[in-house]
């Protein structure tokens, strides 16, 4: 499954989906916004191992996150294999085949399901926790031992081909697509996830290279263990040992290309062959993710600030003039420099330079004026309750950590990052806007209905 | 950072090992509390848990799209979203939204055929501050024009650009729906219908507010750490100002029932073909035959899961598509998760297939092996290996439908719903006591392969239809080496899968001419 980081949206506008939230220590109250205790352990082999106790009696979730996705695909003819290679994790090895492993996980009524992003590649089981034992039993076998033949391979390439088709049916998959394409010229950034048709069309004729990419990546140096939920840390550390232990270390270095500093601005034009309002999509080159540094946490302050419900630019063209009915800005964490992605959906084309120029108008002001204090610090508590609320079940609480240890290996850091948030001032703000937010670093990416085609617009 | 997938709230609470009791209370229960005590005549579900610092609400209506008024489709979903998303007479829309902001707290709603929720929750630190907002969202909405104008655009973009144009999964899904229940309560998108939007007023709004939002279609749920003077006040408050009105839930019509494969084919542009097929059951959870058909069920299709057989059959051995589920009840994914959303119960269900995507060269095979392994399963039943697979695998996962506080609150009042008690718990206790042959005989009673409606969304849309009169071979296509023998043996069997379309019933249809009125 791919997860992408570019927001949907078409949502399903009228089944919104509840923030989660939870019992955990009241938001604010302490320095701590990650306030459950961390266990942690490096193997012998390099495998870091992360335990979290967690209220939830009788309930273990597994994660394995491998820190490779799509920014490892550096030969070309081969974006999307990391996610391509996440299906193949799923057709067995020599003493547990496919049907076996999936019957086995049947019979412990488990949830299981695994995604693939731009830097990681994560497995997941949520199960009872006395299955723990065959649960790490099953997952390193296949971590350690993986066998598939060519005719499981090329079955699964369709599987792949399934997802694209699925995929992109929404115009956000293909402005996705193009905005990278185009806002990169050296970097794997360049494709997305998925990776490009042509690539994954041609994916049953990569058996050998499939090889070739286990072998490099699924070694236990690039990857982390994590267990969430009603457990013994030292009996899973225990049990990692037994079952994680032998897995052989790799040597194998990626050399991920730089990206050089963009200098004149793209524009990206997109005719869609069925009705659709236009999207007004601007990608602006970003840092990569530092929990310390003050730049990447001042972006994750200006997506709340000047794109959420309660921007006033949101207020301005959603509520009360009503020419875009959804909006949004995303600074989405990456391990190195990514986009800062802003994007309107406007409901009449006659308004789109309209809509831009009331985006830009908000970045320049970004720029020249600080951010009111009370507007930055509502920001900073709703960040912070928003976090503490979404670790509301085992899963959940694990999802959240694979994220941060993707980026940066260190459960710990959610704490630093917030911390940093907290250390933010208005200049902090208005530095930030003034390094990113230039027209020569940017990308303009434009999907409107195909013109002369029989087109129906809402009201 | 980016936002991370959403999933539902609340505490942990398995169906079996929590601790948590409902509580239901209404006209004549005696729970008087220390904090004074509920208003009569107020429905409520209670799921305290003292040690949960948030509160939940969950506060539902028994109206919904069966009570549109005929020409004003979708005035029970765009009134839902007036008061979720249209401000109070005290705050405007932005206001209340800046308000709630600090607190991370939210208002949140969800529209479907039978059952409206506005869905809340904030930390208890808040409560004081943020229940406020929420009644008078309920009891004092704004109700003003300028929400009216934007929600109504959004609901009618989403039916004209969304539905139409770029959902092709959800497409299929409601063209099924849609044809399953011409002339129904249930036939159209509870978002409504383009002239149904278009014919609405705020008035119709103001009125529909004020005579289906009553105290007599209330159920105020409420769950985590509230207090008990709470339940009295939201009690008081909901009986002091909502209208009064009795609770309409007329008796539905039975459903039409297909005969032979009655095809809808929307035609537009698209890389792959979606599939969707069912038919109306006389099956909900409501009934006794419900359990030995989720045994069924999830053993020929658990949504997103590889313990299905169409999962297996068409995407595992085959690489057709991405995914093949089967269903008996109405589902909606809830975020990223691999559970249904609750509160989207319905007095009548339907059994139905969803063939994700597939190649259009290859598209008229997979729905024929969908309907061949359904009909497999219909004439010959499930092996008792797979029978007790099946049901130790239902008998843990079930626990797992309900991991939050918030999502248990929902499957309590859908008990209610039903009548079922508490379902999570009534699963625990029926499928012990299943045998096979029950299993079975449920299928054979409630499940078929020859009479359905299929949706199908694709470009050849007369190319398809054709290949389906003609009853020709529909050979799979394999751009991959190496399927082994038995597969392909069996390939022949079900690219001659006798299809009966009905002629007559099937039709070819652009996605402009679907959700019109």
């Amino acid at each position: 499954m791919i997860r992408t980081l570019y927001p949907a949206l078409l949502a399903a506008i009228l089944v919104p989906v509840p923030l989660a939230l939870l019992a955990s220590p009241p938001a604010g109250g302490g320095s701590r916004v990650f306030d459950y205790p961390i266990h942690q352990q490096t193997l012998p082999n390099g495998l870091k191992v992360v335990v979290v106790p967690f209220e939830s009696p009788g309930l273990v979730a597994h994660w394995v996150i491998v820190r490779v996705g799509s920014r490892n695909e550096i030969e070309p003819g081969h974006s999307g294999f990391a996610h391509f290679f996440e299906h193949m994790m799923f057709r067995g090895t020599e003493k547990i085949p496919a049907d076996r492993y999936n019957s086995i996980l049947k019979e412990m009524g488990a949830d299981s399901n695994a995604f693939t992003s731009d830097d990681l590649t994560a497995y997941h089981i949520l199960a009872g926790s006395d299955a723990l034992p065959r649960i790490m039993e099953i997952e390193s076998d296949r971590f350690m031992n993986l066998r598939y033949g060519k005719e499981a391979f090329q079955k699964e390439a369709r599987a792949v081909l399934g997802e694209y088709n699925k995929n992109f049916s929404f115009p956000e998959s293909t402005i996705e697509e193009k905005l990278y394409d185009a806002a990169f010229r050296t970097h794997t950034y360049k494709h997305t996830t998925i990776g490009f048709l042509r690539d994954i069309e041609d994916m049953p004729n990569q058996y050998d290279y499939s090889l070739t990419f286990y072998d490099r990546y699924y070694r236990p140096e690039h990857c982390i263990l994590l267990v969430v939920g009603d457990v013994d840390p030292e009996k899973t550390f225990a049990l990692a040992a037994q079952h994680y232990g032998p897995w052989k270390r790799g040597s194998y270095e990626v050399k991920i290309p730089a990206e050089p500093p963009q200098t004149a601005e793209k524009k990206v034009s997109i005719a869609w062959k069925n009705p659709t309002l236009p999207y007004l999509t601007l990608g602006y080159h970003s840092p990569a993710f530092s929990p310390r540094d003050k730049d990447m946490p001042a972006l994750d302050l200006i997506t709340q600030v000047a794109f959420s419900e309660t921007s006033p630019l949101y207020k301005k063209l959603v509520i009360d003039e009503q020419l875009v009915d959804a909006l949004y800005g995303s600074a989405s964490d990456h391990r190195d420099p990514n986009l800062f992605v802003i994007g309107a959906r406007v409901k009449d084309e006659a308004k789109i330079k309209e809509v831009q120029a009331a985006i830009e108008a908000t970045l320049e002001d970004l720029k020249k004026n600080p951010v009111d204090a009370r507007r930055l610090s509502d920001t900073k508590s709703h960040l912070k309750y928003a976090f503490q609320m979404r670790l509301n079940t085992a899963d959940s609480v694990a999802e959240t950590l694979a994220h941060i240890l993707q980026l940066t290996g260190d459960p710990e850091d959610y704490n630093t990052l917030y911390a940093t948030y907290d250390s933010l001032t208005p200049e902090d703000i208005q530095k930030a806007a003034v390094r990113y937010f230039s027209p020569e670093n940017r990308t303009v990416v434009l999907l409107a209905a195909e013109k002369g085609k029989p087109k129906e617009v809402g009201r | 950072m980016k936002s991370l997938p959403r999933r539902n709230a609340g505490t942990l609470a398995l169906a079996v090992t929590s601790a948590l009791i409902a509580m239901h209370c209404s006209v004549g229960d005696r729970g008087a509390s220390p904090g004074g005590s509920p208003a009569p005549g107020i429905k409520t579900t209670l799921l305290p848990s003292a040690n949960s610092p948030i509160v939940y609400f969950r506060i539902l209506f028994r109206v919904g799209s069966i009570d549109d008024p005929a020409g004003k489709e979708g005035l029970a979903a765009l009134t839902a979203r007036m008061l979720g998303e249209g401000g109070t007479r005290s705050l405007t829309y932005s206001q209340l939204l800046e308000t709630l902001y600090p607190m991370a707290a939210r208002i949140d709603v969800q529209a479907d055929k039978e059952m409206v929720v506005i869905s809340g929750r904030c930390h208890r630190d808040h409560l004081d501050r943020y229940y406020p907002l929420l009644r008078d969202v309920l009891l004092d909405p704004r109700l003003d024009s300028q929400d009216f104008e934007r929600l109504r655009d959004e609901a009618e973009n989403y039916l004209v650009n969304g539905l139409r144009g770029n959902d092709d999964e959800n497409l299929g899904k409601w063209t099924l729906q849609t044809a399953l229940y011409s002339g129904h309560p249930y036939g159209h998108v509870d978002a409504g219908t383009v002239q149904g939007l278009k014919s609405i007023t705020l008035d119709d709004v103001k009125k529909f507010y004020a005579t289906r939002f009553t105290r007599e279609a209330v159920d105020v749920g409420l769950a985590g750490g509230y207090t008990r003077e709470l339940v009295s006040r939201i009690t008081h408050d909901f009986a002091a100002k909502l209208a009064s009105g009795k609770a309409e839930h007329p008796p539905l019509p039975a459903p039409r029932t297909p005969e032979g494969i009655e095809l809808v084919v929307v035609k537009k542009p698209c890389i792959a073909t979606a599939i969707s097929a069912g038919f109306p059951t006389r099956v909900t959870r409501h009934d006794d035959d419900w359990y030995p058909l989720l045994v069924a069920n999830s053993y020929l299709g658990e949504h997103r899961t590889f313990n299905g057989v169409l999962m297996n059959e068409l995407r595992g051995k085959r690489g057709l598509n991405y995914g093949d589920y089967s269903y008996i009840e109405n589902f909606i994914q809830d975020g990223d998760s691999t559970f249904p959303v609750p509160n989207i119960p319905r007095r009548q269900q339907y059994f139905s297939f969803w063939l994700r995507p597939i190649p259009h060269a290859n598209a008229l095979f997979g729905l024929k092996g969908a309907l061949y392994h359904l009909d497999r399963l219909v004439r010959q039943g499930i092996s008792e290996a797979d029978f007790e697979q099946t049901r130790s695998f239902l008998i843990t996962y079930s626990r797992l439908w309900a991991q939050s506080l918030d999502q248990r609150l929902g499957y309590r009042q859908d008990s209610d719903f039903y009548g079922t008690g508490d379902y999570l718990t009534e699963v625990q206790k029926r499928l012990p006591t299943l045998t096979r042959d029950q299993v079975n005989e449920a299928v054979r009673k409630h499940l078929r392969a020859d009479n359905l409606v299929v949706a199908v969304v694709t470009e050849d849309a007369q190319g398809f239809l054709k290949a389906l009169q003609g009853g020709k071979p529909t050979p799979i296509r394999y751009d991959t080496s190496g399927t082994p023998a038995e597969i392909l043996a069996e390939d022949k069997i079900i690219e001659k899968f006798p299809v009966k379309l009905n002629a007559e019933r099937s039709r070819i249809v652009t996605s402009a001419e679907l959700f019109e009125r």
